[in-house]
């Protein structure tokens, strides 16, 4: 249950942080504070209760007491996909803030939001 | 008056998520016995891989891994052209003390071997290709860090990155030619619980560890050279 | 007969390819991309049968249906594949003379991903892949966006990506939500089992992926990325984004909406966004004074029109909606590429600029009047037959007020573009302006819009043969399932 709610406060704070943060870094950290609960959420949807990970190193493991192993297969991609937007923003970050020498959105905004 | 925006649009949110997720129970076995069930049962006499989580990721849901391989390249790629006339001007930064560079020295290869033994035995032990990569690539910041002029070859980044990304599809289409369909695992199982088992499962795995630590620490390299 | 896989394998593999092969030797590196799309397009025309006949279904690694990812190439998956890779092509022509900005061979790499990525999108059989190639397609627009890498790209680039990647975290968290109650991801698998799934987390479930969806479609409240990204980017991307991108999204809600939730009977509300999204982009678009600004709004308009479409849940509808997609890929890429040669030639990106292009680049202009006529719904061109269809499909369907609504917007779309269409033509040329041929590639690419948009006007009856299967597949969900999980 905790995870849970460990998960649904993750994304929410990163969202908050994502609509009304000044500084773009911390936009971009938000986002990736929503991402890492959304991947919470996924990893907790596939626990069970006193199972253990799905490896069978040994041959005397039975597959009834492990977890559901997709959404950890699947939570592996959703990581990397996440890395892969974080390191894109922050180029775009360096980009923008070689343009503007700063990094307070309300100031570099030409185009309209 | 923007936050309170943000505050209800994300009450709003919270309420609907907090509501389903009460319809979600916590701990219990949801497992469809069609598909998460059937991985666990059938996963290690048909794939070879004692860890099915590598078996899902590598080659039940294999195709999954490519795109996850291709948004990797993808963030260096992109980072290479939104960063393009940013190379080479890396600017002096505050030298290390003696016990980082020392010690740097004594872990790096260190880092870089536990990094390999991640990914070569991703069917065997939690880990693998992904795991495996980002070791390495912690290898490379650590050296970034403790030595100002470190500086890592952009051409056999490359190559190794594109070498990499194109063996895995390869491999793929091997699996077409010698199998019955794409990324087929075409290669004798072996015995499971040893290092030369579950056919092509390894190999593809080696190569993705080779092309992430590459990717990784190609991002890095970018990054720390527009450090000012 | 080559696996149809080999239509996502390919461009990834010479994505990866490109950089080694360049170093290698040159020339062929610089045409590889080129030549593995022209390849790519071939291959996929010569599916268009089988797959009309029965819905040709790839297994991957092996392994069947809910265990395995596989493809479903059916009706609607093959039409979409060749529009974007016919669009792809004619881009990849264009940008051998356009682009000039270095890296150029990143510039190919990321353009091979962005089309791998979104025939991934409209082939693949599961529901997380089709988020990794979302966000494969997505990363490589946010890439391309800030390519020019000056100030006002960056920013619209910035913006895209936060925006795109907040909404690419809601689908996958609806992704989650399905996936806790199914236990599945396969779409067809999904299909079967949704009637059995409780609404109190299916309907959040929808929510959330529309949502996500939503932002890469253009939906109103969710669009305030696309005028910045169209215009910001490189020219011929923005025609990428208007032909490709958004359009692969909207098959993706599409299938979510038709195939996966049983939603039929609550899509109405499709057509209310669609509506306002139409009226908004049209209204927005009136009031710009540069030339891919007033573009990319317009293609929000459109964009508008589709949903209004695919929100009537009718056979009629459906052929209406995937027809208009098909004609405004075409008409937008052939605006946006005319664009890209108006703006280089009179030096600015403002319409007041381009007075009387229509005497110093003749074939330009008027190459531009045929895309604006088009999408006008003037009648011996294509855009003609997918707007009247729209409209009395929705007059059938007894939506009377939105189609009288949908009419509004097309009288503010042709006083637009006649404005522009009177000023290149009818207003002296600025001394400035010298009169310019075209390069090779910009008149190849142009020259094939163009022939592609009247023989369409012409002979809409072939694109129908295609579109009616597609449509049927989109409303018989059953037929779906059985196609892929056998009988």
């Amino acid at each position: 249950m905790v995870y849970y709610v460990a998960a649904l406060s993750l994304i929410l704070i990163g969202t908050y942080a994502v609509l009304t943060k000044k500084n773009i870094v911390k936009i971009v950290l938000g986002l990736s504070i929503a991402e890492t609960g959304v991947n919470l959420l996924l990893i907790t949807i596939g626990y069970v209760k006193g199972r253990t990970a799905p490896i069978f190193s040994d041959p005397s493991f039975r597959p009834e007491k492990m977890v559901d192993p997709v959404p950890q297969a699947l939570v592996l991609t959703a990581i990397v996909i996440g890395l892969a937007v974080t390191a894109l923003a922050l180029a775009i970050v360096i980009r923008l803030y070689d343009h503007h020498k700063t990094l307070n959105i309300e100031k570099i905004r030409q185009l309209k939001w | 008056m923007k936050k309170v925006l943000a505050l209800a649009s994300l009450a709003v949110i919270g309420f609907v998520l907090v509501s389903t997720l009460r319809l979600v129970p916590f701990g219990v076995n949801k497992m469809n016995p069609q598909v998460a069930e059937r991985y666990l049962r059938e996963g290690v006499a048909r794939t070879g891989s004692v860890n099915i989580v590598t078996a899902i990721v590598v080659n039940y849901r294999g195709f999954d891994t490519l795109g996850e391989v291709t948004v990797l390249f993808l963030a260096a790629t992109g980072l290479g052209a939104v960063l393009f006339d940013k190379r080479g001007k890396r600017t002096q930064r505050t030298p290390a003390s003696l016990i980082v560079k020392s010690a740097a020295l004594i872990l790096f290869p260190l880092i870089v071997l536990l990094g390999a033994y991640v990914f070569v035995h991703g069917h065997l032990t939690p880990g693998g290709g992904f795991q495996g990569g980002v070791i390495i690539a912690t290898g490379f910041l650590l050296m970034y860090m403790a030595f100002r002029s470190y500086d890592v070859s952009h051409t056999w980044l490359m190559a190794i990155e594109s070498l990499a990304g194109t063996t895995f599809v390869v491999l793929g289409l091997l699996g077409l030619v010698y199998g019955r369909s794409f990324l087929y695992n075409f290669l004798p199982l072996g015995t499971a619980n040893a290092v030369f088992s579950a056919g092509v499962i390894p190999l593809i795995y080696v190569a993705i560890g080779l092309k992430v630590g590459s990717e990784l620490t190609g991002i890095l390299d970018h990054l720390m050279e527009t450090i000012r | 007969m080559l696996d149809p896989v080999l239509l996502i394998a390919l461009p990834l593999l010479t994505a990866f390819l490109v950089p080694l092969v360049r170093r290698a030797w040159r020339p062929l590196g610089e045409a590889l991309p080129l030549l593995t799309l022209l390849f790519d397009l071939a291959l996929a025309i010569s599916y268009v049968p089988r797959a009309l006949e029965k819905p040709i279904v790839v297994i991957i690694a092996g392994w069947r249906p809910p265990l395995g990812i596989n493809l479903t190439i059916g009706p609607l998956g093959i039409f979409m594949a060749v529009m974007i890779l016919f669009v792809a092509v004619l881009v990849a022509i264009y940008s051998i003379w356009y682009i000039r900005v270095e890296p150029k061979e990143r510039y190919c790499m990321l353009c091979l991903m962005l089309v791998t990525g979104s025939l991934g999108m409209v082939l693949t059989g599961d529901i997380f892949n089709l988020f990794v190639f979302m966000e494969i397609t997505s990363i490589s627009a946010y890439a391309l966006t800030a390519f020019i890498r000056d100030r006002d790209g960056s920013e619209a680039a910035f913006k895209y990506l936060i925006i795109g990647s907040l909404a690419s975290n809601f689908f996958l968290l609806g992704v989650v939500l399905i996936y806790s109650s199914t236990g599945t991801l396969n779409m067809a698998d999904l299909a079967a089992k949704m009637p059995s799934v409780d609404p109190r987390i299916a309907v959040p479930a929808v929510i959330l992926m529309v949502v996500g969806l939503g932002v890469e479609s253009e939906m109103f409240p969710l669009n305030g990325w696309a005028p910045d990204a169209y215009s910001m980017a490189p020219t011929p991307i923005g025609a990428v984004f208007g032909a490709i991108v958004v359009k692969g999204a909207v098959y993706a809600l599409a299938r979510m909406l038709y195939t996966i939730f049983n939603f039929q009977g609550v899509i109405h509300f499709l057509v209310i966004m669609g509506i306002v999204t139409l009226l908004m982009g049209e209204m927005a678009a009136l009031r710009q004074r540069q030339i891919k600004r007033m573009l990319a709004f317009s293609s929000i308009g459109q964009m508008g029109l589709i949903l209004v479409a695919l929100g009537l849940g009718t056979a009629g509808g459906l052929v209406a909606a995937l027809f208009h997609m098909l004609n405004h890929a075409l008409l937008k890429a052939l605006l946006f590429l005319t664009a890209g040669y108006l703006v280089y030639h009179s030096g600015s990106k403002e319409i007041a600029d381009m007075d009387g292009m229509g005497r110093r680049v003749p074939l330009l202009a008027v190459a531009f009047s045929i895309g604006a006529f088009g999408i006008m719904g003037l009648p011996p061109l294509n855009g003609f037959w997918s707007k009247f269809l729209v409209i009395s499909e929705t007059v059938k369907a007894h939506y009377v007020a939105i189609a009288a609504l949908a009419l509004v917007g097309s009288v503010i779309e042709a006083v637009y573009y006649l404005r522009v269409v009177g000023r290149l033509f009818f207003k002296p040329a600025d001394e400035r302006v010298r009169a310019a041929r075209l390069p090779v590639s910009a008149f190849v690419s142009l020259g094939l819009l163009v022939v592609a948009v009247v023989v369409i006007g012409l002979y809409p009856g072939w694109v129908m043969h295609v579109l009616q299967p597609a449509a049927h597949e989109l409303l018989d969900k059953s037929f779906y399932i059985h196609s892929v999980l056998g009988p």
